[in-house]
């Protein structure tokens, strides 16, 4: 028996699902990813150090704001750069930008449909436009937080090694506070939508892993936190974990001891949700998730979560913004800056950084000489370290749908739609796994 | 287009970052709106499936890689009365094409290594492929534009932009001049419409638009010259976005 879909739409990139059974065994199942290679860490070398980060934001259109940051990162920690603490705000409130805006799409547009039994979203956006109305909403939010401060909320323009080109008009964030009471209540009316749906039973064992830091919810910085409460550096991590490339494949695998490992919502739940802020551990509670969770659909409750902890986290960033003066100083005057440490350098600079991506965490690794080109260049994204659990969960959870079957040796309509339903759950980016 | 009945529509991509499309959706309750006036004919952000097999407009985000892909295109082209190319990657290149002017071949080899079997051609815009009867550039498209332009395209009137360059929009937000400032800014040759977003955020134009019809370079190239930029760094900004070819179509042996 082979199974086939050719395409499944709502999901970011081209990929549709292959599989082979023979005599009740399956064989073979696979996520056929159609993107074409950019070869983006090709391309980044011989590339300069004040370029790499706005070529590196086309990687995804979704979540542009991540990759610009943690390729930031990992070139002001190769050249030992400290960030002033405004730049620190203002950079952790692009990154709630963004975990709202990205969840919001696909919680609203990609998964609810799922469950409300439609296939057009613009019939389910007609029938429930209250709900739609909220959902835009929080998603405009998050693209104005980002563009009041990046310049633009797709592909921002103004983060740079050090800071920022140009700092964010004071009067528009104030906006943005004034409108976040609001928000923070369309937010939480979505995540009620969200932890009120029925999610298949699905409990599979997998290791997890996410950004844990002692002082808040992680998305900016911190250690990788896995099972058994391990933490590692990002750079060891890096290390600890195994990328491999399947023949054929354009999108590499992660393996995490030799397993494959889930990144993403639920994971940084289950790691660092007693850290959650007030009204989001309350929705957690309603929710009656049980922590550790290993049932892959919980990403979706995990992300509707994590959109009313990020309002929240807004409100507290923009307030203490809002407090301070902005200095000259917090503009990138630091050209010069980098070009002595580019200067003095014996060799090659080398770092890697880490940053929590709406899918899961995202790793960049450089290294580049003292003619600020880059000599190297590695890029793991959520979604290729996520790819070898998902196909594992799709060879577990298959049996279950094949079981359930009328006639023998067809997936009908209801099998398909709980196969592209697992698939969407894990908020699949396959431009960003290609890249 | 079509008079007297919904004109449909297809959003479409090939590989590329899909911000364009993001784009469109960033419009919100706009886009909404504008949905109401058309038949969506397939746009895999929202839709299970196609609805129809021939559309009255298709626009197309991304670059054509896979062999896949250049088919799909194809197939489009043959099932659609007017297609237009939607950002950088469709109507210039867009990022990667930076490889056309690297050793593509060890590209592949440095990120993959089973290379074999993956697509790797020179990357070209969708004009090279297919009959393309209008561009919106841009990395991503400004919204707005996209707005104004598939307004227009669904009542039927055809649109052109305007050429004029980005310091056009520049000098009417009254933004000082990077270029004056010695920054590498590409704004005299590069095709306005954007709203100057990069200048006005201090960030010089790097070109994401494509050049200007009839686009000189000379006098820009002697003034960054001027200005202490090599030659070898200019090239590298024209890279970004597969703007070098387009100025350059048989690049000088000594630029």
């Amino acid at each position: 028996m082979h199974i086939k879909i050719e395409h499944i739409s709502k999901i970011e990139g081209y990929a549709g699902f292959i599989a082979d059974i023979a005599d009740g065994k399956i064989k073979k199942v696979r996520v056929d990813i159609k993107e074409g290679a950019r070869l983006l860490e090709g391309i980044l070398r011989d590339r300069n150090i004040y370029e790499v980060s706005h070529i590196t934001a086309r990687i995804c259109g979704i979540c542009p704001v991540v990759h610009t940051l943690a390729s930031l990162k990992a070139l002001e920690k190769a050249l030992d750069i400290d960030v002033s603490p405004t730049t620190l705000l203002l950079r952790r409130l692009m990154m709630m930008g963004q975990i709202i805006n990205s969840h919001a799409l696909h919680l609203f547009f990609f998964s609810l449909s799922d469950f409300l039994g439609f296939n057009k979203d613009l019939a389910m956006v007609k029938q429930h436009s209250r709900r739609a109305r909220e959902a835009l909403a929080v998603r405009d939010f998050g693209n104005l937080l980002v563009e009041v401060i990046g310049g633009r909320s797709i592909h921002p323009v103004t983060p740079t090694i050090g800071g920022f080109l140009k700092l964010p008009d004071k009067r528009k964030l104030r906006h943005l506070f004034n409108i976040s009471t609001k928000v923070l209540a369309d937010a939480q009316r979505l995540a009620e939508l969200f932890i009120g749906l029925k999610y298949p039973y699905f409990v599979r064992s997998s290791p997890y892993a996410s950004l844990h830091n002692a002082k808040e919810y992680a998305f900016y910085d911190g250690l990788i936190k896995t099972p058994n409460d391990a933490k590692a550096s990002p750079t060891d991590f890096m290390k600890i974990i195994k990328e491999y490339q399947p023949e054929n494949s354009v999108v590499k695998r992660a393996l995490y001891q030799g397993q494959p490992y889930m990144v993403g919502a639920i994971s940084r739940l289950n790691n660092n949700h007693s850290q959650l802020n007030p009204h989001a551990k309350r929705l957690l509670k309603q929710a009656g998730l049980l922590l550790p969770s290993l049932n892959p659909f919980h990403n979706i409750p995990a992300q509707a979560v994590e959109v009313v902890h990020c309002v929240e986290e807004t409100r507290e960033l923009l307030k203490r913004t809002l407090h301070k003066s902005f200095d000259v100083n917090d503009i990138a005057e630091q050209k010069d800056l980098v070009e002595t440490k580019l200067r003095s350098l014996k060799g090659t600079a080398q770092a890697t950084a880490a940053v929590e991506a709406p899918r899961g965490a995202l790793y960049y690794f450089y290294e580049f000489g003292g003619n600020g080109k880059v000599v190297n260049c590695n890029i793991i994204t959520p979604t290729s370290q996520n790819m070898a659990r998902l196909e594992r969960d799709l060879e577990e959870y298959l049996p279950s749908l094949l079981g359930r079957m009328t006639t023998a040796n067809v997936c009908d309509k209801n099998c398909q739609d709980k196969i592209k339903m697992l698939v969407r759950a894990y908020d699949p980016c396959l431009t960003c796994a290609t890249h | 287009m079509v008079k007297n009945k919904k004109p449909i529509i297809a959003i479409v991509s090939l590989t590329c970052c899909e911000g364009c499309q993001v784009a469109i959706l960033d419009l919100g309750a706009r886009f909404l709106g504008l949905a109401e006036k058309i038949t969506i004919g397939n746009f895999a952000f929202l839709e299970e499936e196609p609805t129809t097999q021939r559309y009255d407009i298709v626009f197309v985000e991304g670059s054509p890689i896979t062999e896949e892909n250049i088919a799909r295109l194809k197939d489009l082209r043959q099932r659609s009365k007017y297609l237009v190319a939607l950002g950088a990657c469709a109507a210039l290149g867009g990022i990667a094409e930076i490889k056309n002017y690297q050793d593509k071949h060890e590209r592949l080899r440095y990120v993959y290594q089973n290379f074999e079997g993956i697509n790797n051609p020179d990357i070209k815009p969708l004009s090279h492929y297919v009959a393309v009867d209008m561009e919106i550039p841009g990395c991503p498209i400004n919204k707005e534009e996209f707005l104004q332009v598939a307004k227009n395209l669904i009542a039927g009137v055809p649109v052109k932009l305007p050429q004029r360059p980005v310091c056009y929009e520049c000098q009417i937000k009254q933004n000082k001049c990077l270029l004056q400032e010695g920054l590498p800014c590409l704004g005299p040759i590069i095709l306005g419409g954007c709203g100057a977003v990069c200048p006005s955020n201090s960030y010089s134009c790097d070109g994401c638009r494509g050049p200007l019809k009839d686009a000189d370079p000379q006098n820009l190239n002697q003034q960054l010259s001027a200005q202490g930029f090599t030659q070898e760094e200019v090239r590298l900004i024209l890279q970004r976005f597969g703007v070098a070819d387009k100025i350059y179509p048989e690049p000088p042996t000594k630029i």
